[in-house]
């Protein structure tokens, strides 16, 4: 690990403050995959901003017809939310089956949704469930946050507060993991909003996207035989050791209707 | 379960005592030890699978603040430093020799610790940096400049192979032995008269080894005496030792080895890896001691790997199912140095398992690439060949229509055949080979097994069934040797040449003590791994542990008793016949009077009315040459599920019987077992060390894609142990906890070919990957991008 200076501000504002003219400095949320890329030497900062002691940034509120989540609440306090639970239990299933408990219980929903890795899995549950990214600057819909792989549209120095996630009629997460890593292969999110129906896909392309063929067919019939004809296009899909686009586009018609299934029982 | 430990003695499930130490991280492992003045060192490994060393630039590096030295193979060879020496076959008496067809050497190479030449694999030691820190160690590491020219590589078995490979030696091609073993004749005659014969090609992949214990070693340079201490983790002490000092080029004495605790070893540190002399060598360079310690992703690019075989085979059988003969073609991975031939000799010698065949013919090849070096891994060769073995004859089965269990009936060893000896000259001493078979398919409920299929179906799940059998040879370094030592105080001592990598050798040799001379297993201690202390002994692998330890013991307890027979016979006035030792007391048979073990070891050492033979401390040694092989067998049975929708496989149940001959310890062995099964499990379904075939780069180099088995894909074990003497064994012991892995591989693809038997799927590479799995059903061939386009490939038979 190459040097850098500490910092853990306890306001948002000395955060954004230290990161003010700094162009090497970079922020600190729960470190599940910045401090590895640290420790292998694969990235190098003059600056770590941790955020852990900013107040604000943690917590889970009802609000309205939505529940925000804190930037730093760990993916083990969300999975175990009754709040969450009983509002979107799909978003619950999702954060229970990142990583394993030590990266549950130090990675944070703001730090895994700025790292934008293509096969996280909560870049599905903002997509799919509509959520609208807060910041200390605007708010951004989940539509428009996840540009490309490990690419979003914050700007420099720009700090993720909160996530606001729409409560659906009904939603389903389901995913397949990666052998070695408990990533998603293929993680699809299936959700039934008043807006329609929104199904959104992790792990199999450079970036979370949505699956607007599927979208439609549920829309008209919200249930997993509305899929069975529908055929995924490999083009764009990840290829690696683990599993081919081939399968990757097979494993999310699977994927899609046992998240369907979820959503209904 | 057992029933709890009724007492220490021999046969009972004895909790580990070193365990409270280990889990409360009170071990002593080798990056636990830290000398006054300790420097770190680092490796700048190689990124290319193979490429020329033009030069090497250090002045970058040697300007970093607190980096000490920079070092390469142009300062080693300058030093006169020698390359590392090989021990490429097994001389074991008992073991089938190789010898090339054309009867010229086996082609053998030693590799120097830092090449200064070329580098053959990615991952590979070119220079090592030394430093205050290991920080500047790093940072001077990543300003060693070395100027490659990268030249193309061969990574895929059968590719290295072929004739016009790309060489990793320019000396010689890369077929470094090319043996002819069996009868040609009598195979060929056998095939030409079968009624069926069932074929086999595959490919069984490399696998990491990864211990729990990362490599390391701490290097100490006293420049007064000239002599070296090196701390490290190893299945060895004085073998070790002697090929240290040999790189070294050093007389053996001028090193001594210290070897703790060791976190696992699996023949990832069962010979001599590069940075253990380095550490020494790079301590006489800057005059302060220097550690290394290997982190994970080099672990998985340069740690010793596991397996590689491609094998093309035949079974030939009658009309009636009977077995009569097999024959093909083995084809080894060595990587790029010619480091042990084990898994063509030990992977060819029992090809035909514990099935009566009357005749074999295989060729036998091991080949270098531009791969990382492998080494005889948990239970070197013969995971690899009973797969084969059990596969042909699950396929056998197929093709005579046949039942597969009724198939291994009929040609299953009977007990009255033993001692039987294999067509590869390999002698069987005793079991009970039928009679565990039925108690696993009866501890598995294989009777059952079509009503559970049934019940599978309905939930759209595909359920599967699998049997294997299996043998294991157990060698080795045939030498052994322990010195007891009983104090006035009631504790023994016992120095011994075998080094526990995780075996549980301080509560299982304990009881042994426990048995023999009725002492507490606390008051046991156990020491070993001192170069200082232990001067023979051939350390721990091939089952030798237990098996040669509990022989030395054993004979050194019954001359400790001798003796006390001698000396309370005398200070009783009695003849020694006349003195019974039981449970750590001498009685005299007439009158009663008795001493303990411990007052006679008080008595020898402080009354000076004893003769003098008698005198002295109460100690025996035996060092014994033991040339006898054991040969461990047992049956596995697993069943498994499978989701059709994405190939995904569980293993529901997982049932074995291994006959240990006699069992030490029963919960140790049982352990062991559990650990062997999920490494087999781990091969058959998730690991695999993937080279890309163009470049030669390691595409599995971290956890994040190199699949270990996890608590969670595994069941909860049925594990029985079956006792039937061993006849080569003089306390009947056989060795315990290979075969948790040796079965394991077979058992499970056989268990996932039985389940989508229904899609007409007849056999599945390893590992048995969902996309595989998926692709199998559909009919689309397996490989996809996982498996190199060279598997389906001619392995020529001739």
């Amino acid at each position: 690990m190459h040097d850098f200076t500490y910092h853990h501000p306890n306001l948002l504002s000395d955060a954004a403050g230290l990161l003010g003219g700094k162009p090497e400095a970079k922020l600190l949320a729960g470190g599940m995959s910045l401090l590895p890329s640290l420790k292998l030497r694969l990235a190098r900062y003059s600056d770590l901003v941790d955020l852990k002691a900013i107040a604000d940034l943690q917590g889970i509120k009802r609000a309205g017809d939505a529940v925000v989540i804190g930037a730093m609440t760990r993916h083990a306090v969300v999975a175990a939310s009754d709040v969450v639970k009983q509002a979107i239990p799909a978003l619950a299933v999702l954060a229970g089956g990142i990583g394993d408990p030590l990266v549950r219980n130090r990675g944070t929903i703001g730090g895994s949704i700025a790292n934008a890795d293509p096969a996280a899995d909560y870049p599905a549950g903002v997509l799919g469930l509509g959520a609208t990214i807060i910041t200390d600057r605007r708010e951004i819909a989940g539509e428009d946050f996840f540009l490309g792989l490990f690419e979003v549209a914050l700007e420099p120095g720009e700090i993720i507060t909160a996530v606001r996630f729409p409560i659906p009629l009904r939603a389903g997460y389901a995913k397949l993991p990666h052998p070695a890593s408990r990533f998603a292969l293929v993680g699809v999110m299936v959700a039934k909003t008043r807006a329609g129906v929104r199904v959104a896909v992790t792990g199999a392309a450079a970036t979370v996207f949505r699956l607007t063929q599927a979208e439609a067919a549920l829309d008209a019939d919200f249930s997993a035989a509305a899929l069975d004809g529908i055929e995924v296009d490999a083009g764009e899909f990840s290829s690696d050791i683990h599993a081919s686009a081939e399968y990757r586009a097979h494993a999310i018609t699977v994927m899609a209707k046992r998240a369907i299934d979820a959503a209904l029982r | 379960m057992h029933a709890p430990a009724t007492s220490t003695r021999i046969g009972q499930p004895v909790p580990r005592k070193e365990d409270l130490r280990l889990i409360t991280g009170k071990g002593r492992y080798t990056d636990d030890m830290n000398l006054d003045g300790q420097a770190y060192a680092v490796m700048v490994r190689s990124p290319h699978a193979h490429a020329l060393i033009r030069s090497i630039d250090s002045a970058e590096a040697q300007a970093v603040p607190g980096v000490l030295a920079v070092l390469t193979g142009f300062d080693f060879i300058e030093d006169k430093l020698n390359p590392i020496p090989n021990k490429t076959f097994s001389m074991h008496p008992a073991e089938m020799p190789l010898i090339n067809f054309d009867g010229t050497p086996a082609f053998n190479v030693s590799d120097y610790p830092l090449p200064a030449d070329k580098a053959r694999f990615v991952g590979e030691a070119i220079a090592m940096v030394v430093a205050e820190t290991i920080a500047a160690a790093k940072d001077g590491a990543d300003r060693v400049v070395i100027d490659y020219e990268p030249l193309p590589c061969v990574t895929y078995t059968v590719d290295a192979a072929s004739p016009d490979a790309v060489r990793v030696r320019d000396e010689h091609d890369n077929i470094c032995i090319d043996a002819q073993v069996g009868d040609a004749e009598a195979t060929a005659a056998a095939f030409r008269s079968a009624a069926h014969v069932a074929r086999i090609k595959t490919w069984v992949p490399r696998v990491a080894g990864s211990p729990m214990e990362p490599r390391a070693a701490v290097g100490d340079f006293d420049a007064k005496t000239g002599r070296y201490t090196i701390y490290t983790c190893s299945g060895s002490t004085l073998r070790l030792r002697r090929d240290i000092a040999i790189v070294l080029n050093v007389p053996e004495p001028h090193v001594r080895l210290v070897i703790r605790d060791v976190g696992g070893n699996f023949g990832t540190r069962g010979a001599i890896f590069p940075e253990q002399p380095l550490v020494g060598w790079a301590a006489r360079r800057v005059g302060r001691p220097v550690k290394w310690t290997s982190e994970r992703s080099e672990a998985l690019l340069s740690d010793y790997q596991g397996r590689d075989l491609a094998v093309e085979a035949e079974l030939a059988l009658d009309k009636d199912g009977t077995f009569l003969a097999i024959r093909g073609s083995n084809v080894g991975n060595l990587g790029s140095h010619t480091g042990n031939f084990s898994m063509v000799q030990k992977g060819v010698e029992i090809m035909s398992s514990i099935y009566r065949m009357p005749t074999a013919h295989f060729r036998a090849r091991a080949v270098l690439s531009h791969t990382a070096p492998t080494r005889p891994y948990r239970s070197s060769g013969r995971p690899e060949v009973i797969f084969v073995m059990e596969r042909l004859i699950d396929l056998a089965a197929r093709e005579s229509g046949l039942d597969r269990v009724e198939l291994r009936r009929r040609n299953l060893i009977l007990e009255a055949e033993l001692p039987y000896k294999n067509p590869f000259g390999m002698v069987y001493d005793s079991g009970a080979y039928h009679k565990v078979m039925e108690r696993t398919l009866e501890l598995a409920d294989w009777r059952g097994f079509a009503e559970r299929k049934a019940e599978a179906r309905k939930r759209g799940k595909y359920r599967g069934i699998g049997v294997a059998n299996y043998v294991d040879t157990a060698t080795g370094i045939p030498r052994e040797k322990a010195e007891l030592t009983v104090h006035a105080n009631g504790s023994v001592d016992v120095v011994i040449g075998t080094v526990s990598n995780g075996q549980g050798h301080e509560t299982s040799f304990a009881q042994l003590i426990n048995e023999w001379l009725g002492v507490p297993i606390d008051k046991v201690r156990l020491i070993t791994g001192d170069t200082d202390i232990v001067t023979v002994g051939g350390g721990t692998h091939s089952g030798r542990g237990m098996r040669l330890g509990s022989i030395v013991i054993w004979h050194a307890s019954n001359k400790i008793i001798e003796r006390g027979k001698q000396v309370v016979g005398l200070l009783l006035q009695k003849s020694p016949g006349e003195i019974a030792f039981s449970n750590g007391l001498f009685v005299a048979a007439v009158g009663g009077q008795s001493m303990t073990l411990s007052e006679v070891a008080g008595a020898v050492t402080s009354r000076t009315d004893l003769p003098p033979e008698l005198r002295g401390p109460l100690m025996a040694e035996c060092d014994e040459t033991i040339n006898d092989a054991g040969f461990p067998y047992g049956c596995h049975v697993s069943e498994v599920e499978i989701d059709p929708d994405l190939g995904n496989v569980e293993i529901i149940r997982h049932t074995t019987v291994d006959d240990v001959g006699r069992a030490v310890n029963p919960l140790i062995i049982h352990g062991q077992t559990h650990g062997g099964i999920a490494q087999g499990v781990g091969q058959a379904l998730l690991e695999h060390c993937f080279y890309d075939a163009s470049s030669g780069q390691l595409l599995s180099g971290s956890f994040m894609d190199y699949a270990m088995p996890r608590a969670d894909v595994l069941p909860f074990f049925t594990t029985e142990i079956s006792e039937v003497p061993s006849t080569t064994h003089p306390l009947g012991m056989r060795p315990a906890g290979e075969g948790g892995t040796t079965p394991a591989l077979g058992v499970v693809i056989n268990a996932i070919v039985d389940a989508l038997s229904d899609f007409g799927v007849t056999h599945m590479e390893m590992p048995a990957t969902p996309e595989r799995i998926w692709r199998a059903i559909r009919g689309k061939p397996q490989r996809s991008r996982i498996v190199p386009d060279a598997v389906e490939q001619q392995i020529s038979l001739t």
